[in-house]
């Protein structure tokens, strides 16, 4: 036995490569950020190339006589005929908790001048989806502080909610707000010791957007408290095309070390339209065949394979998740075009911002009849659950009511009153940015609407009812805020105390009212 | 004219037929570039460019390299020859020469296969790793 192993054991020595071996290429044409390379017969795909000048390259496209490389660096620094070598790695970037608070692009390098990521962790930029058997349903929810959202359109931990519309509609400013969000839950549950809250820590990936874009996202992030629970990865509109495929891919890594050690994160990508865009770049260079729009053929799997990534895992994995917000601009309201129609069936749901809801100032503009979360309800808040209702179906109702209203000012009294509602419902939904409401609050504000304590608000006054409602409950009855919060259920006790406080907050308004 | 994947093809179709098992026939290379010139077809200078790089890359793989910055004695030419054809196949050109800048060790290389074990690559692996 002991020969046999010595044997084997020699043999296994004799097998593995000798020291100093390499598998080299030249360099045959280059430009666009991509290289054709000849040689690197040892090649595999997405594996690290080391095209020397400290510049790396990701081997896409293997073919009989040579590699097709993307660069990931500065590509002007090369020539024809340089010498690069395979690395025998995939492309990896650096992961956990010490990029928190970092700004970083897509290697996940630091770009932000604070020195280097405190990280001895790497994962790498492809990885495969978690299989069914890992995953569980959807069950906990992610609060994004936007009111209409949280009420209509709820989003659970390790969904994919896609955030759809036109340029300048809001989409960005919804991922803001959700962030600043998740900090100041963060921030609450830490300062109260509260061990049963799941932090969620936020990734924020930013493709082909302007510097100037980027940088204000950053200092909003930052004013706001929200940087050390975020990790930020830039490729900007300047970086090459190359980083912009890549950056959502690197992004989704350090998302899934969070939800491999058993923990929430949240990833946005801003946007996968510029992403695909990048791809078809990258694509076209790379003298791949396009199919419709240009696009090459796998513009679906790009999308797919990374939302996929986005899972709730099962307690026997460690009970993480990652939830993906992934954002797509349309142009001129076309939800039908290529991209979105892609991304639409991929996801579990999609917020539609409208550009008329926009101009006419209801602010976040979610279109509430083309917006819908399939997998968020399980999640919702039961609290929620028993004051939002009803919400859509009355909101619905008044879509509906309003636009047959304007043909005729005969209505009956029900149709009326329906109309009203629906107004005080939408007046009760605008909410400034960076402005993200508790949950308690929302309960709160909603159980007020629920039952009819707006209803004699003049539309006009009704934001005002709110805001000074909820500097009331804040105020002078924390307490039974509190107590929502924690029950997450609204009893019969809690329900009579809220009628309690609105009811003296409602005399008092109508005192001042009077006046 | 004709189209790059064409002439691609035709460069392909014509070098697979040059093929005598695993090696190149010199001799049916030859007398195939000397034809397509004859003939004077369109697409003849395009298809013979290609044709080109694939033997450049066939003699590539099938040539051996090995430098070294001393001359090697015959007997260790002899067994680095024999290691090669152990591993490649028969059929493989070596050629030696001597590269002082290596300053001492020996590099082969047979097509994108490099075996370097000498003191430049690693000093420059060091640097690398700096």
């Amino acid at each position: 036995m002991a020969n046999l192993l010595e044997e084997l054991e020699e043999q296994i020595e004799g097998a593995k490569r000798p020291a100093g071996w390499e598998n080299v290429g030249v360099i045959r044409e280059i430009g666009d950020g991509v290289a054709k390379i000849e040689g690197l017969t040892d090649a595999m795909l997405n594996e690290m190339i080391d095209l020397g000048h400290g510049i790396t390259g990701l081997a896409l496209n293997l073919e009989e006589t040579e590699v097709g490389v993307i660069i990931l660096g500065d590509y002007t620094r090369l020539e024809e005929g340089d010498e690069v070598r395979t690395t025998g790695k995939l492309l990896e970037v650096p992961v956990g908790k010490g990029l928190l608070g970092r700004v970083v692009n897509t290697l996940g390098e630091p770009i932000d001048g604070k020195g280097p990521i405190q990280s001895d962790v790497a994962y790498p930029v492809e990885k495969m989806a978690p299989g069914i058997i890992r995953r569980q349903s959807v069950s906990q929810p992610v609060q994004t502080g936007i009111m209409s959202i949280d009420a209509m359109i709820p989003i659970g931990r390790g969904q994919r909610e896609l955030i759809i519309g036109d340029r300048s509609t809001g989409k960005t400013t919804i991922c803001i707000d959700t962030i600043i969000n998740q900090a100041r839950l963060n921030k609450a549950a830490e300062a109260a010791g509260d061990k049963s809250y799941r932090p969620l820590y936020c990734i924020y990936v930013a493709i082909g957007q302007k510097q100037s874009t980027i940088a204000r996202i950053i200092a909003t992030l930052d004013e706001a408290g929200a940087m050390p629970y975020t990790i930020f990865v830039v490729a900007s509109a300047s970086d090459s095309a190359t980083n912009q495929y890549l950056a959502p891919y690197a992004g989704a890594a350090m998302g899934e070390w969070f939800m491999d050690n058993g923990m929430d994160a949240l990833i946005v990508y801003d946007d996968l339209s510029k992403h695909a865009v990048a791809y078809r770049q990258v694509s076209l260079v790379l003298k791949r065949p396009s199919g419709r729009e240009a696009y090459p053929g796998d513009v679906f799997y790009l999308h797919s394979r990374l939302l996929e990534r986005a899972a709730r895992v099962g307690e026997k994995y460690g009970n993480g998740s990652l939830t993906a917000l992934p954002i797509i601009e349309t142009q001129e309201g076309d939800v039908s075009a290529y991209i979105p129609t892609n991304v639409i069936s991929i996801t579990d749901g999609q917020i539609y911002l409208e550009s008329d809801l926009f101009y006419q100032g209801m602010r976040p503009a979610i279109s509430v009849g083309l917006s819908v979360s399939r997998v968020g309800s399980a999640a919702q808040l039961k609290a929620m659950k028993q004051v939002a209702g009803q919400l859509k179906g009355d909101l619905a109702q008044f879509r509906e009511l309003a636009a047959f209203a304007q043909f005729g000012s005969d209505l009956d009294a029900k149709t009326q009153a329906q109309i009203d509602r629906g107004k005080r419902i939408m007046e009760v939904f605008k909410q400034p940015q960076y402005n993200p409401v508790p949950v308690e609050v929302q309960v709160a504000v909603l159980w007020a609407v629920q039952n009819g304590y707006v209803d004699q608000v003049p539309v006009e006054r009704v934001k005002e009812f709110q805001t000074k409602l909820t500097d009331f409950l804040t105020t002078r009855r924390g307490e039974l805020l509190a107590q929502i919060g924690k029950e997450k259920a609204l009893s019969d006790t809690l329900k009579s105390g809220l009628k309690a406080a609105t009811d003296e907050f409602a005399q008092t308004w109508k005192a001042t009212s009077a006046r | 004219m004709i189209s790059n994947k064409q002439a691609q093809r035709e460069a392909k179709q014509l070098f697979r037929f040059c093929m005598k098992g695993q090696m190149l026939d010199e001799n049916r290379i030859r007398q195939v570039v000397r034809y397509v010139i004859a003939a004077g077809h369109r697409g003849g200078p395009a298809i013979l460019a290609r044709l080109l790089r694939l033997v450049r890359l066939d003699r590539a793989e099938h040539t051996a390299s090995v430098e070294s910055a001393t001359p090697l004695p015959a007997d260790l030419q002899a067994a680095i020859q024999a290691g090669l054809t152990h591993t490649y196949g028969s059929g493989l050109t070596t050629t030696f020469a001597q590269r002082t800048s290596l300053i001492g060790g020996v590099r082969i290389q047979v097509g994108a296969d490099v075996y370097d074990g000498s003191i430049l690559a690693r000093l420059a692996a060091l640097e690398r790793s700096f």
